[in-house]
């Protein structure tokens, strides 16, 4: 295919979110020369309104591991990690992130402080018990550990979250101790509030998506909001980012304009994105004219256009409610096909794209039986390519392009024979016309 | 009569096929050359070649599809497809009843699902490992010092196939060396090699999933030892002729054919700067 690219959307939203992230890289170094306190925490269902209670900053590991690999400097640290013995098929986090915290490597060049404490709000992902155990010993900082249990039922039990509640209570006092500063409970349901608003907007943002042409790309325009949702989503400077963002979406969306001149296809992608060959990726895509309309990857942090929101009025369940159940990595497998499902037929895609992470065995695991569900069980046109999120060694440029046109040029055959199917027509129904039913209906034998 | 043209430039061979519309569509001729250090010769060379065996002079060739890993730098193609959508296509055209196709090249290996019009329905391929391709068949041949032609017919003479529990095309050649060293015979540690790859591929393709009319493409389907292995571990018997090397470039050129339409455009054919060989 040709070389057609993107018309990305640039405006006020870029300069903005470019400012707001310097800002943060700014108030970490101002935290290492006695400004306020920073606390390491996860994305995956982070609390971070917790922090706002303190006037606390967030310090996410993953962030800086991410910054590294799209400036293209995450090899070095790698390489570093693995020199300290960290083997080939650890996870390219853990190993970009250990590997500049030995070598003094910064994505912005600002000093990062010493958290006051490192804290591991472990949701779904195991490997960062021992990511955070490592980044506690290294940095010589104090560690807590969340035991947030898996979500193997729909809905969590009271049990759970009144489980979470009593230990983030326990957060609570240790970050007193630690910091110093009381607990702020009055700033705490104001960051809720906040909180609330923001995730308002990005819903909203994130449902203009559902428009043909979608006026933004769920999975690689999303990714520039991503950064502040997590680091601003409690604070008015996150409110005020986040409505700007919907008025300038909602204004493009309503004078009709797209990613393209003319949108093609439309998907539903699964997994992170090959962060060291970001550009590379998305021109693969742009070269067919096809947007991404919704993705599993922005719901890391939180999954909220099904219509959760953080409430003022019970902040420590609601906390609880996220981290249990309301972010894709504490979810099940089966609650994840019927997310991507939900995805297919309210955001009227096309097809399925997954881009499997080879040093992340926890959620890349499972995605060949994945795309054999979508495939061969729901009938829709799923590709599946493989790299990594981190680690540029495992991006092959000329093969995964060649599964890419390959996968579209299926498509565009598909349509031109009109067989190419869309949304929830794109769902094949059973003999009889019965739909095939959700896949966490299964779970109901598990209860 | 309409004629085009389709060019495949693998990892490590050229494939070139001319076809002819007259009432129906029909292979004229095809070449095969070495694809080496320098891919747009490779493409020029294959193309004149198969227009010399076809009888056409390359200036009445009206569309070329260029496809395979070098398609992008065929200079006097027309556009390009990947092998994925020619090798369905051209295995389709070879055998109408074809629904799986399994493609076995130097450096890939694909199982495609296919449709009734030999459309794309879905494929599978190997990642970032040429276990499973005529790679691995080249370094066990390497090995033993016997022809990459031969291996094949010399597997078939195995009694005992030797297990080979490497998978790895690098670390395979001293699995061989050690049965070698055990006194095994040659045929019979190939049988076990073309063994371990038919096994591989199988569970590669069961992805898909395999459907019967099963069509074996690519330049290791002319290793009768790799058709017959991969029979037996299906349990059924594979589609497969000698035009089927040829199929990604059969392919292209079928979708050349369609791309071309009514409107013939004589004079595609614009030789770069480097001088094509013979």
């Amino acid at each position: 295919m040709g070389e057609t690219q993107a018309s990305e959307y640039r405006s006020d939203i870029h300069r903005q979110q470019r400012d707001l992230m310097l800002r943060w890289y700014q108030r970490l170094e101002e935290s290492a020369h006695g400004g306020p306190p920073a606390v390491s925490l996860m994305i995956s269902g982070n609390c971070v309104e917790l922090l706002e209670a303190f006037g606390a900053v967030p310090l996410y590991p993953e962030v800086n591991a991410l910054q590294l690999a799209i400036r293209h400097q995450s090899l070095d640290p790698i390489l570093a990690a693995e020199e300290m013995g960290y083997a080939a098929d650890n996870c390219a986090y853990v190993k970009a992130d250990i590997g500049a915290m030995i070598k003094g490597i910064t994505p912005a060049g600002t000093e990062l402080p010493v958290p006051k404490l490192v804290l591991c709000n472990f949701v779904g992902c195991n490997t960062y018990v021992k990511w955070f155990e490592h980044a506690a010993e290294f940095q010589n900082a104090p560690l807590a550990m969340l035991d947030v249990p898996f979500l193997r039922t729909a809905e969590p039990r009271a049990e759970d979250v009144a489980y979470i509640v009593c230990q983030l209570k326990e957060i609570v006092k240790q970050l007193e101790e630690l910091t110093g500063r009381r607990f702020d409970y009055d700033r705490f349901r104001e960051a809720m509030r906040c909180s609330a608003r923001v995730e308002e907007a990005w819903s909203r943002i994130k449902h203009l998506a559902r428009r043909t042409p979608t006026p933004f790309d769920a999975y690689f325009d999303a990714i520039t909001l991503m950064g502040p949702l997590y680091v601003y989503r409690g604070s008015p400077e996150g409110v005020a980012f986040f409505e700007l963002a919907l008025r300038e979406l909602e204004e493009k969306a309503a004078r009709g304009e797209g990613i393209y001149d003319q949108e093609r296809f439309r998907v539903v992608m699964e997994g992170p994105p090959p962060y060291p060959f970001f550009r590379t990726f998305r021109d693969m895509f742009a070269a067919w004219k096809a947007t991404a309309v919704a993705s599993t990857y922005s719901t890391v942090g939180g999954l909220w256009e099904f219509g959760f929101r953080h409430d003022p009025d019970h902040p420590f369940e609601s906390l609880a409610m996220h981290m249990l159940a309301h972010n894709v990595t504490n979810r099940n497998y089966l609650q994840r096909y019927d997310q991507i499902r939900r995805y297919i037929e309210e955001w009227d895609a096309d097809g399925v794209v997954i881009h499997f992470v080879k040093s992340c065995r926890l959620f890349s695991a499972g995605q060949g039986d994945m795309r054999g569900y979508f495939t061969q069980q729901l009938g829709v046109p799923t590709l599946y390519v493989e790299s990594d999120l981190e680690d540029p060694r495992y991006f092959s440029e000329a093969q995964i392009k060649n599964r890419m046109d390959a996968f579209f040029e299926a498509l565009e055959h598909a349509r031109s024979t009109g067989t190419l199917h869309r949304g929830a027509a794109a769902i094949r129904h059973a003999p009889g016309g019965e739909i095939a039913p959700a896949a966490a209906d299964r779970l109901k034998i598990l209860q | 009569m309409r004629v085009a043209a389709g060019v495949d430039v693998g990892s490590t061979q050229t494939k070139a096929v001319i076809v002819g519309e007259d009432g129906g569509v029909r292979m004229l001729g095809r070449a095969l050359v070495d694809t080496g250090a320098n891919v747009q010769r490779a493409a020029e060379n294959g193309f004149l070649e198969a227009c010399r065996e076809s009888g056409v002079e390359p200036e009445s060739v009206g569309f070329v599809v260029g496809t395979g890993y070098g398609r992008y730098k065929i200079t006097f193609g027309n556009t390009q497809m990947t092998e994925i959508s020619c090798h369905a296509r051209g295995a389709h055209f070879l055998f109408p009843s074809t629904r799986t196709v399994i493609d076995m090249g130097g450096q890939d290996s694909k199982a495609i699902s296919v449709g009734e019009h030999g459309e794309v329905l879905d494929f599978v391929m190997n990642d970032k490992c040429a276990a499973g391709t005529g790679r691995f068949l080249a370094n066990a041949a390497e090995v033993l010092g016997i022809g990459l032609d031969e291996i094949g017919p010399l597997s078939l003479r195995a009694r005992h196939p030797v297990k080979i529990t490497t998978v790895c095309t690098v670390f395979v050649e001293s699995d061989i060396l050690s049965y070698l060293a055990q006194g095994k015979k040659p045929e019979d540690v190939l049988g076990g090699v073309h063994l371990a790859i038919a096994r591989r591929t199988v569970s590669l393709a069961r992805r898909v999933p395999i459907d019967p009319g099963i069509t074996m493409t690519g330049g290791v389907s002319r290793n009768t030892g790799m058709v017959k292995a991969l029979e037996e571990v299906l349990g059924t018997k594979l589609q497969v002729n000698s035009d089927a090397h040829f199929a990604g470039a059969l392919g292209a050129a079928l979708f050349a054919i369609e791309k071309m339409g009514e409107s013939f455009e004589s004079g595609i054919w614009r030789p770069s700067n480097a001088t094509p060989r013979g």
